[in-house]
């Protein structure tokens, strides 16, 4: 296709463009890739620890080796594989779905994906780094601090700064999707009438919003453990060793909850896209609209909303009291009954319609078959008596793997499914058929002999010689299950060249709206304005829907574009087409008469490429290396530049004039976007404060304040600090009511006055910390300082993350007020406004900091 | 809203932080813990409200917003509750 068809992006044949692209099937490719290469990486690590179970011992691996291939390969599988092979799929398949011609925030959602892709290479730069991260995937405490991992640890840092940066790409692509959905679905589209695989994601992406948010805390608590020398999730320091007489008795269970409040929900993060891609197959094969599809939806919502509510089942065997063990196994027992609905739902849409024994249905009813044997065999571990005996054995890895990759099994029919679309080519079905057969047996012939050997202790080498035997059958089934791959691998290889081209729909009875445009389907996708107004999938001509526009003045309203953060400018002249994707914040791109949006962008690689370099910097800086100093220090510079070279560039996402909205028709895309970002940094903070309360609690609440922080500690730091946070708060509405009487004077006084306040709130923390790391008192003889006890730890590590936020958004601040200073924003305040919004959320943070650590 | 409710808005949440360094200066906190636990966290909630209130719009916004802080908040808050819970 020519470099004009594609609006400014090389052809696909050119690899420049896959550096280039931001438009959302690109992305999607791109994914589907990376998670495969990452299911090779772990799969690989797999087969070489079973190799070594063959026989009891260590005697292939050493025991270190055996405990890494374990860690990498859990946490490759589960974060490097399953949930982005499920979202190169949600990348392709979503906009198409629901109506929409890309992504809300298509820059972001290439960010995404690089942040991504080079978050895995850190994690594969560890093993370079002595020894990679060796703890088990869970990362318990205190296994996870430098004091008990061997050498130097730089590895282990690095795979918590590569989780970190993982962590970012999920919640950026949290915020894109959510936008997605509630702003660009077709006119007549409602939520409960999306597709199910569509249905789905978006369940998923809001549990990954908050989900997310507690990992990303936890990950940023154990990051400064290593990085800073805070002491969450250590036992005391006794000079330069580690006792166990601790001052904080709370370390390791304070890391079980953050984890599994985050982990529980990552379960059904992995699952609801299997699901959501079984449904689709299930009613494509069987020629039947899914059973009892309300029913279906509403148990989706309940275990998304469950999933908040069960986390500490796996922690039955910590020291947490009965009654909420009690509780907590009540609600897990709870939330098998949703998923009892869901699977019935599935087997009666099979019974009722006619199946097409196809690839995607065999691997869809396996997947089925694997979650009931999965899901049955997890209601044990619900139970607290059986969990007593059951927890920390192979029945735990068996249960685990037949629901994760029950998941993967259905993504993998979800890969056979939609290959015709994504390639325009038809697999070889003999060869699919072949791989699901060959997979089934080598899936139960691995993971089911480990319910009969469940006495085998998790994560260790060494079992009792009798269940030897299991453990042979089991390596077996792996390598066998590792084969299937290279026949998948094969036939969709050689089917892009020797496939038989496909129309726009091959499957007979499939309806969703990616089925109703070629295959693949063109850059912008559809050939007008998709609209389910009439009851049935229309594409509006340009006239249609200007004239419509027009008409009902209030949906022209909604057509208000908002850039993807990129530079707003000031109006423009409005074609038909411009009208379409109505703009009042910049002018139409006008190629050959009509305004285009973007597609290409350099910047989110290259703000990635500057992240992993500072990360990698990041790992080293506690040894004082030069090597690892500098590159921090570049990484930054260039996350920096490239983060201002991004917000510089000049990119068009115009949001479509007709589109459904429920519920947030007047909330403009980057402002719900805000929103939906604050929302997950809402449980950031919370998490990051309850933290601090967990850990008082478990000290003892009021001897916290008595005997681990000096007299020195005082309250009037905090308070000035309020008053001209509050003061700067002020400032900023104070700005918007000023742009929007076209004032520039005053819209400039106004934002040059938040941002000294700003800066004096930064100075007056930095006089205060100056203090206290200097004071020397009988029981603080050598300061307070980040290592001195857990108090100084909370104290320093909450307020500094604060003030990090203060300082992002005084340099969004300056960038405002030049801008300003240049005569943007009169009389529209809505960029000021999205500011503000974030910057009174600090200043609300900051409301609970000041009372919690300088008062009480 | 005009910049004399903001302005009304801004004196109320002064004074508010100034009742809250007020109660440990009275001697509340030594002398009745938990009673200057709960008004000076009240405090800190009626500020945190008339912020995202006032200032960033939350009152003139379809309540689907504010639903979707409320899910923010109602994680924070159970993750912290009952993980305190918990080892109580």
């Amino acid at each position: 296709m020519s470099q004009d068809h594609e609006h400014g992006l090389p052809p696909k044949s050119s690899v420049s463009r896959w550096f280039l692209t931001t438009n959302h099937k690109d992305i999607g490719v791109l994914y589907l890739i990376t998670a495969l290469f990452f299911l090779l990486f772990g799969g690989v690590l797999a087969l070489l620890f079973r190799l070594e179970l063959i026989s009891s011992g260590a005697d292939l691996l050493g025991s270190m080796g055996y405990n890494q291939a374990v860690s990498t390969h859990g946490l490759l599988m589960v974060f490097w594989f399953i949930s982005p092979f499920a979202f190169g799929f949600a990348n392709y398949v979503v906009p198409l779905q629901i109506g929409a011609d890309d992504l809300a925030f298509p820059r972001l959602n290439a960010l995404s994906y690089w942040l991504y892709l080079f978050s895995g290479i850190l994690m594969g730069v560890s093993f370079f780094q002595g020894t990679t991260f060796a703890g088990g995937w869970t990362m318990y405490a205190p296994l996870n601090t430098p004091a008990y991992i061997p050498g130097e640890g730089l590895g282990a840092t690095s795979v918590v700064l590569a989780l970190i940066m993982f962590t970012a790409a999920v919640t950026l692509g949290s915020v894109n999707f959510l936008t997605t959905m509630y702003r660009m679905r077709a006119e007549g589209l409602r939520m409960r009438d999306i597709p199910i695989f569509s249905l789905s994601i978006n369940l998923t992406v809001w549990m990954m919003l908050f989900a997310f948010a507690a990992l990303l805390a936890a990950l940023m608590i154990l990051a400064s453990d290593h990085i800073l020398g805070t002491t969450y999730f250590q036992y005391s320091i006794d000079g330069t060793t580690m006792a166990t007489d601790a001052d904080n008795p709370g370390a390791s269970l304070l890391w079980a909850h953050l984890f599994w409040f985050f982990g529980h929900p990552e379960v059904y993060i992995v699952f609801f896209p299997a699901l959501g891609v079984m449904a689709e197959c299930f009613q494509t094969f069987t020629g039947r609209r899914l059973v009892g599809r309300k029913w279906f939806i509403i148990s989706m919502v309940l275990v998304a909303l469950q999933s908040f509510v069960v986390w500490m089942h796996h922690m039955f065997l910590t020291g947490i009291n009965l009654p909420i063990k009690t509780i907590f196994m009540a609600t897990t027992i709870g939330i098998s009954l949703p998923f009892d609905l869901m699977v019935f739902s599935l087997i009666y849409t099979m019974a009722k319609g006619r199946v097409r024994f196809t690839t995607p249905f065999l691997f869809s009813l396996g997947a089925l078959i694997l979650f009931i044997i999965g899901g049955i065999t997890g209601v044990f571990l619900g139970a607290i008596v059986l969990d007593y005996q059951f927890r920390g054995t192979y029945w735990v890895v068996a249960h685990f793997h037949y629901v994760m990759v029950s998941g993967a099994t259905a993504l993998f029919g979800g890969l056979y499914y939609w290959y015709p679309k994504i390639t325009g080519k038809m697999y070889n079905e003999r060869l699919g058929k072949i791989h699901f057969g060959v997979y089934f047996l080598g899936f139960n012939l691995l993971y089911f002999p480990m319910f009969i050997a469940w006495e085998t202790p998790r994560r260790v080498f060494v079992y009792p010689e009798g269940l030897q035997i299991w453990h042979s059958m089991a390596t077996v089934g792996g390598f066998i299950l590792g084969a299937s791959f290279l026949i998948m691998f094969y036939n969709l290889f050689v089917s892009l060249w020797r496939g038989e081209d496909v129309g726009p729909n091959p499957w007979e009875y499939a309806t969703s709206a990616e089925w109703a445009v070629s295959s693949p389907p063109p850059l912008e996708n559809f050939p007008g304005i998709p609209s389910y107004a009439t009851g049935k999938l229309e594409f509006l001509d340009d006239e249609t829907v200007a004239e419509r526009t027009e008409s009902t003045p209030g949906a022209a309203a909604h057509g208000h574009a908002a850039t993807d953060g990129g530079t707003a400018t000031d109006g423009g002249a409005v074609t038909a087409r411009a009208a379409v994707t109505a703009t009042e914040m910049e002018p139409a791109h006008e190629v050959g008469g009509e305004e285009h949006a973007s597609h290409a962008s350099f910047w989110p690689f290259l703000i990635s490429l500057a992240g992993f370099i500072t990360f990698l910097g990041l790992s080293g800086v506690r040894t004082g290396s030069v090597f690892y100093l500098s590159l921090a220090a570049v990484g930054g510079l260039g996350t920096f530049g490239s983060l201002l070279g991004m917000t510089r560039e000049l990119f068009h996402a115009p949001e479509m004039a007709i589109a459904e909205r429920w519920p947030f028709e007047r909330v403009e895309k980057m402002k719900l976007g805000m929103w939906t970002f604050l929302a997950s940094d809402i449980v950031l903070f919370g998490a990051f404060i309850g933290s601090y309360a967990f850990v008082r609690v478990a000290y003892g609440w009021t001897a916290w304040h008595h005997d681990l922080i000096p007299a020195e500690h005082v309250t009037m730091p905090g308070l000035i600090n309020t008053y001209l946070l509050l003061t700067s708060s002020f400032l900023v509405v104070i700005a918007m009511v000023a742009a929007e009487r076209e004032s520039k004077r005053g819209t400039v006084a106004a934002l040059v006055g938040t941002f000294a306040l700003g800066v004096g709130f930064l100075i007056n923390k930095g006089l205060e910390w100056q203090h206290l790391f200097h004071i020397s008192t009988e029981s603080f003889p050598n300061g307070w300082t980040l290592s001195t006890n857990i108090a100084s730890s909370t104290f320093y590590l909450t307020t500094g993350l604060h003030g990090a936020h203060v300082t992002i958004g005084l340099i969004i601040c300056a960038y405002m007020t030049v801008r300003a200073w240049n005569g943007a924003y009169q009389g529209d305040d809505r960029a000021i406004e999205y500011f503000g919004l974030y910057w009174h959320f600090v200043d609300i943070v900051w409301l609970f900091l000041f009372p919690l650590f300088y008062i009480l | 809203m005009d910049w004399k409710g903001y302005t009304a808005i801004y004196v109320v949440l002064f004074a508010f932080a100034t009742a809250q360094a007020v109660v440990e200066f009275a001697g509340l906190v030594d002398s009745a813990y938990w009673v200057a636990f709960a008004l000076i966290m009240v405090l800190s909630v009626v500020k945190a409200v008339g912020v995202a209130a006032y200032y960033q719009h939350l009152r003139w916004e379809p309540r689907a917003v504010t639903y979707l802080v409320l899910g923010g908040t109602v994680a924070a808050l159970a993750l912290t509750g009952a993980a305190a819970y918990s080892i109580l």
